[in-house]
């Protein structure tokens, strides 16, 4: 078995289908701009008044699934893909930081048993719908540092946010299952965050320019997680910034606020981009 | 009675329109409506939203791309998705034009309480016609619209099983479940 | 209400431990070094293995059973420095070559379509090898001397069993034609006859000799 198993080679039974993140932007069509109907809604936040609250809540609660099983393919390869040893070079990890990823894997392995036993509550199917890659290419970087802070720092944060505001969803429809089963989960996701946080400190204890480079990796993965605009502190963002629980994962107010500018960035561009996308197409129409 | 739709080429999508000609003339043919049917694709959104508006001579459908789309592959057609989003709207059309609907608001003024029942009521005749249609995803709808309870349970199976209803049996047996 | 302060024999008549075992604590921190080297690639192989095997059911226990495993290299972990070993690094090697050989041609298949491979190696030879060496090792070491090894092995034989019941299961699933009865059964005898060259988990003597 390789070392570094790559994206495109990810196993999946016939139900599933992928596709990239690059090939997910490059819709034209935006949700977020145009007003085709003349009755859109203010925001998009996801909540039972949304008018296909039933439909998002179950698109969404499909992306947590496929995200959770990358999350334990990702959590499993860095036990695999390093030697043990002392994690100052690229090449080692700690022994105790391999073991905190098997508990990882074995959580996400649960979130994935979680989000089928939702999915199928909400009349979802397996692979119903389209499952973006981006979460497994930010576990594959070639320094574990890089990955604790794409993956435990980014991506468990935005799980963090998700899972916010689907408790929230579920609090609100009345919904016992899907609020019951985001919380445990959310748990989880503030135990990997810390877990994260932890290690990043502790492996670049000496390393500050390391640090750095990871540092920089997670706020561009904070932006790609953003997903162009659906996390973020607007109301205009289905998903919003779940302050309080970032702060017990260990996010500084700095970090959080540095999230939020980051969120709010991809949303401006996202609108952006798709404005000149169908201007671009109606000059090419006329 | 036949279909036509509008634009015949999509740019953002990768639709056919001989598809959904083909898809909605049997859904006319299906369902005994008796005018012309026109569909209009905004394929600018990925949203789903289907609205009808009901003329002497023909019905017009403006559908949002999203409405028509294989989930699996974005901006690719789903014929499913075509004839169960087709199928929903004509329905609701049908109940319109055939009497007993009077009462009902306009779509754009229905609660949204109201609409899940009118929903339902159109998905469970859409899958005794054959169509594919997962029942749970619309009785999480109901239940999200009526409440996540056994009496919410009822009325959605009586809706669901339900041929011939009137607007105000409809609404009864929505209200007396929420 | 018994008198308390009558004398009681300080082991009580349905205690029957006995003191004597066969390993000093050389031999045991030796044999825990090597089940701590053993369980780490165990689940380094499961791990990795997660991202690939199509099947969603093995996936997720892949998943799960990876941490069982490294938990139970923590457990040996914590064990060595009792051990007098305080440097668990220096133990924590292969029996020998033949098992490291062995675990190279473990982790060999990796394709989507060798689920049954991965499966075999872990199931029906590594695990059964770990119950094995467990089992051995519990029922021969001091009852009184060694009790914290006893109940760490205790632990670590209850994942093994219910992971190879998991295993043995999925496998069985999995296996409907003859041509995969004839490939799994292949393949684990090629892993079978490295682990005989090894002579177990703990190197030979893993389970005694007869």
């Amino acid at each position: 078995m390789r070392k570094f198993f790559p994206v495109e080679e990810l196993a999946r039974d016939a139900r599933f289908t992928q596709i990239t993140m690059r090939e997910s932007q490059a819709d034209p069509r935006s949700s977020l701009v145009g007003e085709s109907t003349g009755k859109r809604p203010k925001t998009n936040r996801l909540t039972p008044s949304r008018p296909d609250a039933s439909d998002a809540a179950r698109s969404l609660m499909h992306g947590i699934f496929v995200g959770e099983i990358q999350a334990l393919e990702g959590a499993g390869r860095t036990c695999h893909d390093f030697e043990t040893g002392d994690g100052r070079t690229t090449d080692t990890v700690p022994f105790a930081l391999k073991l905190d990823m098997a508990r990882q894997a074995w959580d996400e392995a649960r979130h994935v048993e979680i989000s089928v036993k939702l999915s199928d509550w909400m009349g979802t199917e397996i692979g119903q719908f389209a499952e973006n890659t981006v979460l497994f290419e930010v576990a594959c970087s070639n320094d574990p540092v890089l990955r604790l802070a794409g993956v435990n720092r980014a991506l468990e944060g935005l799980a963090i946010d998700v899972f916010t505001t689907m408790k929230e969803f579920g609090d609100l429809a009345g919904d016992p299952y899907l609020e019951f089963c985001e919380d445990w989960m959310l748990a989880d996701e503030v135990t990997h965050v810390k877990m994260g946080s932890d290690w990043l400190r502790r492996v670049t204890e000496d390393d500050p320019e390391r640090r750095k480079k990871a540092l920089e990796f997670q706020s561009v993965v904070d932006k790609i997680f953003s997903f162009g605009g659906t996390r973020s502190d607007s109301s205009e963002s289905p998903i919003g910034l779940a302050r309080r629980f970032r702060e017990l994962a260990g996010f500084t107010d700095t970090e959080v606020t540095e999230i939020a500018e980051v969120s709010l960035a991809a949303l401006e561009d996202r609108k952006a981009f798709s404005a000149a996308s169908l201007q671009a197409d109606a000059t090419t129409a006329s | 009675m036949t279909a036509t739709v509008s634009p015949l080429e999509f740019r953002f999508v990768k639709f056919d329109a001989a598809l959904t000609e083909r898809v909605a003339d049997e859904l006319v043919a299906a369902l005994g409506i008796d005018r012309p049917v026109h569909i209009e694709i905004d394929e600018t959104t990925p949203l789903g939203r289907v609205r009808a508006t009901i003329g002497d001579d023909a019905i017009h459908l403006h559908v949002e791309s999203g409405a028509f789309e294989d989930s699996k592959r974005p901006r690719e057609q789903s014929e499913t998705a075509t004839a169960v989003n087709l199928g929903r709207i004509l329905l609701r059309v049908r109940d319109r034009l055939h009497g007993g609907f009077g009462e009902a608001p306009p779509d754009d003024e229905l609660s949204l309480r109201q609409m899940a029942a009118w929903e339902t009521y159109c998905a469970g005749r859409l899958a005794r016609l054959g169509l594919t249609v997962n029942q749970q995803r619309w009785l999480y709808n109901f239940r999200n619209r009526h409440g996540f309870t056994d009496a919410a349970d009822a009325a959605f199976h009586q809706i669901w099983t339900a041929d011939g209803l009137t607007w105000g049996e409809l609404e009864a047996i929505s209200t007396a479940a929420s | 209400m018994a008198d308390p302060y009558k004398p009681r024999a300080p082991f009580a008549p349905w205690d029957r431990r006995q003191l004597p075992g066969l390993f000093d604590v050389e031999e045991t921190a030796r044999r825990v070094g090597n089940y701590k080297w053993a369980e780490m690639k165990l689940f380094e192989a499961l791990g990795g293995w997660v991202a690939t095997v199509p099947e969603l059911d093995v996936k997720m226990r892949l998943g799960t059973h990876c941490y069982h495993h490294a938990w139970h290299a923590e457990l040996w972990h914590k064990r060595l420095p009792e051990l007098r070993e305080m440097n668990p690094d220096r133990l924590t090697v292969p029996a020998n070559d033949a098992l490291v050989r062995f675990v190279e041609a473990l982790t060999e298949p990796e394709a989507a379509d060798q689920t049954i491979e991965k499966l075999v190696g872990v199931y029906r030879v590594f695990i059964p090898h770990f119950i094995a060496a467990y089992t051995y090792h519990k029922n021969n070491t001091s009852e009184i001397t060694d009790a914290p090894t006893i109940r760490s092995l205790g632990l670590a034989l209850q994942d093994e069993f219910e992971d190879w019941r998991d295993g043995e299961m999925m496998l069985q699933s999995l296996i409907v034609t003859a041509d995969e009865v004839d490939r799994a059964a292949a393949h684990q005898a090629k892993l079978e006859k490295l682990m005989v060259e090894a002579g177990g988990i703990a190197g030979p003597g893993s389970i005694g000799s007869v």
